[in-house]
């Protein structure tokens, strides 16, 4: 049947019933509309899910020594040459890397002149922190220089607890190779803020070589690599395991086994998310659709009177459908853009900070539009249209003309 | 060519869909010659218009042949039944069924879009129709705005611009008063005389069954009378 002529009845037809149709056209664009944006949102929660969890110090993959995890100290460290780089092995382009740091972290007592708190003691080389949380974070008074420094960052918040300030000196104790303690006194350099106070309580930094001097040992707890994208964490983590034999390499997602159980919930959110609002439109889209039809049954039971073929008559129904489905997915897409491009670039939700920081969110939510995931919503608007719309076309032709016109 | 148009042998139609079954048909022989206007005229429920429909394929006898210019109606498909009806049949219906959509040139340019027919062919081909059938003025209204008789008549242009074998008009006068009618009729003798298609009409109207050559009267499902296998 002429393509056109399919096309000029559907079209003429939609303009029939223009307030119904227009109803129907505008709950398919907010439907996909809403999809479009809240997905974003839930997907901006997922990415920042895995970059907090990649920033705070694990990069995509880790490297510890067998045993680190259940007994954190200087007696499992390891030991990388000097000129070590991961780009430098087999199967891993230089591209892939965004940068790697190498780290001494053993617990600590830290004590200022009034009070004494369990930390944990980290040396860095600060120039290779870029790829970390540390890279980034706001320090009042300096910072370090270098992997030498032998002076201390310290957590806004362990500041407050330890009634100390940039400038002053504490007094740090913790074990040596030998297992015996290990006592030094240093200055703080500078006060570090981070989203959340768990961070700023937990660690106190310090140039690498200044722990190593400390300890007694010029080894490292951890080394974390961090990768230009996600996709590339498998190569790169079974490479790691084949070159790093007798450490232990692990994903982020192993170390950060509830952040990554999360990360992993929102694809499925996203699918029940989905499903819901579409089924939800799916079921108002039949209903019409059949109403509609039940409506044209004479005037579709003429049409195959006058010779147009059942298959035709199915075909210019699901068009005219389609035709309100893809009106609607294009008017949704573009209402989901407008509201969509203003967020961006976030949406300070400083003002619920207590609640962001307890579930361990940024106050910056950052939405993120995946192509996937539009390419998503528009398959399934179209499947769905085509499934509500070939059903109603189907029951017309069931029928013969003779008992179509009789309706 | 045959020269009959229509042959029907032994139909029945009995529609079982209440408890008590209807036999709108019973064992009815009928046939029609190339060129003739048959009318079938007899009461409500005498069965005129189920035979009109069982011979242009809209519905299926339940015993009995049926052959259209050849063509034997049992075993083709509602497929093959819309392909006949599309290139060989042409029809008029009571409640005219026109599509609302489209304009009187565009209803009467349907049938030649189904067919595949050019656009330039079929343009020149409805207008020349509606000029014919003296409806050259109202080629761009839709159906909503035109008259009754006007709509019938745009429904014989519809039904004739392909020049089907056979043309089936199911009361084409039943919603026009007495001058549409005769406007309707003096066309549809037209079409009949100038142009050679067969012509069967079902009828209550003695009009129309004045105009058609043969007048075929229908009791309780069985031909009655036949005016011209009588001799009359």
């Amino acid at each position: 049947m002429n393509p056109m002529l399919l096309f000029q009845l559907s079209w003429r037809n939609l303009w029939r019933r223009r307030r119904r149709n227009g109803l129907l056209l505008a709950a398919i664009s907010f439907a996909v509309a809403g999809v479009v944006v809240l997905n974003s949102f839930i997907r901006g929660l997922q990415v920042q899910t895995m970059q907090t969890a990649v920033n705070n110090m694990n990069g995509h993959v880790k490297v510890l020594a067998p045993g680190y995890l259940d007994d954190p100290g200087i007696a499992k460290s390891f030991d990388l040459a000097k000129e070590w780089r991961p780009d430098a092995l087999e199967g891993i382009e230089a591209e892939m890397v965004a940068g790697w740091a190498s780290r001494v972290r053993v617990p600590a007592v830290v004590m200022s002149e009034r009070e004494t708190r369990g930390v944990q003691l980290v040396g860095i080389d600060p120039a290779a922190e870029a790829i970390s949380f540390i890279g980034d974070m706001a320090v009042e008074g300096e910072r370090l220089s270098g992997p030498e420094d032998r002076r201390l960052l310290v957590g806004r918040a362990l500041a407050g607890q330890l009634e100390t300030a940039a400038g002053r000196r504490i007094v740090l104790i913790t074990q040596g190779a030998d297992g015996r303690n290990r006592e030094a006194g240093y200055r703080i350099a500078g006060l570090y803020d981070t989203e959340g106070e768990g961070l700023e309580k937990a660690f106190l930094f310090t140039g690498i070589a200044n722990v190593q001097n400390l300890l007694d040992a010029s080894v490292i707890t951890e080394l974390s690599v961090r990768l230009t994208e996600d996709r590339h964490s498998p190569s790169v983590l079974s490479r790691m395991i084949d070159a790093l034999t007798g450490l232990d390499v692990l994903t982020w997602q192993d170390l950060e086994p509830t952040a990554a159980a999360m990360y992993e919930f929102v694809d499925l959110a996203i699918a029940m998310w989905f499903l819901i609002v579409m089924g939800a439109l799916a079921f108002g889209l039949i209903n019409t659709l059949v109403t509609a039809v039940m409506e044209r049954t004479r005037e579709l039971g003429m049409l195959r009177a006058v010779g147009m073929r059942p298959r035709a008559v199915v075909v210019q129904v699901v068009v005219e459908s389609m035709l309100i489905m893809v009106l609607g997915i294009v008017i949704g897409l573009a209402l989901g853009m407008l509201l969509y491009l203003p967020m961006a670039s976030g949406i300070d939700l400083s003002a619920f900070a207590a609640a962001t920081e307890e579930f361990g969110f940024s106050a910056l939510m950052v939405p993120k539009l995946e192509a996937g995931d539009i390419w998503l919503v528009v398959s399934l608007a179209i499947v769905i249209g085509l499934l509500a719309s070939v059903y109603p076309a189907w029951r017309s032709v069931k029928i013969t003309p003779l008992e179509a016109m009789r309706r | 060519m045959s020269d009959l148009v229509v042959s029907c042998e032994g139909i029945t139609r009995v529609y079982a869909d209440d408890a008590v079954p209807v036999h709108a048909l019973r064992g009815v022989d009928f046939e029609v010659r190339r060129g003739e206007w048959t009318s079938l005229a007899g009461p409500s429920g005498s069965g005129k218009s189920t035979l009109l429909h069982v011979i242009g394929g809209l519905d299926r006898p339940t015993n009995g042949e049926v052959n259209v210019d050849g063509q034997r109606l049992g075993g083709l498909s509602e497929s093959q039944l819309s392909d006949l009806r599309l290139n060989k049949i042409g029809f008029v219906f009571q409640a005219y069924n026109l599509i609302p959509v489209l304009t009187a040139v565009e209803n009467v340019e349907f049938i030649m879009q189904l067919q595949g027919v050019g656009a330039a062919e079929r343009q020149t081909r409805a207008r020349e129709t509606l000029t014919r059938l003296g409806l050259d003025d109202i080629g761009d209204r839709r159906p909503g705005e035109l008259s009754g008789g006007q709509q019938q008549r745009v429904a014989v242009a519809r039904a004739v611009v392909t020049e089907p074998v056979l043309l089936l008009a199911d009361e084409p006068s039943a919603n026009l008063d007495s001058s549409t009618t005769q406007d309707l009729l003096e066309l549809l003798r037209n079409v009949n005389e100038q142009h050679g298609v067969t012509i069967v009409t079902a009828t209550h109207d003695p009009m129309v069954m004045d105009y058609a050559q043969r007048r075929v009267r229908l009791r309780d499902g069985a031909i009655e009378h036949d005016e011209s296998s009588s001799g009359a």
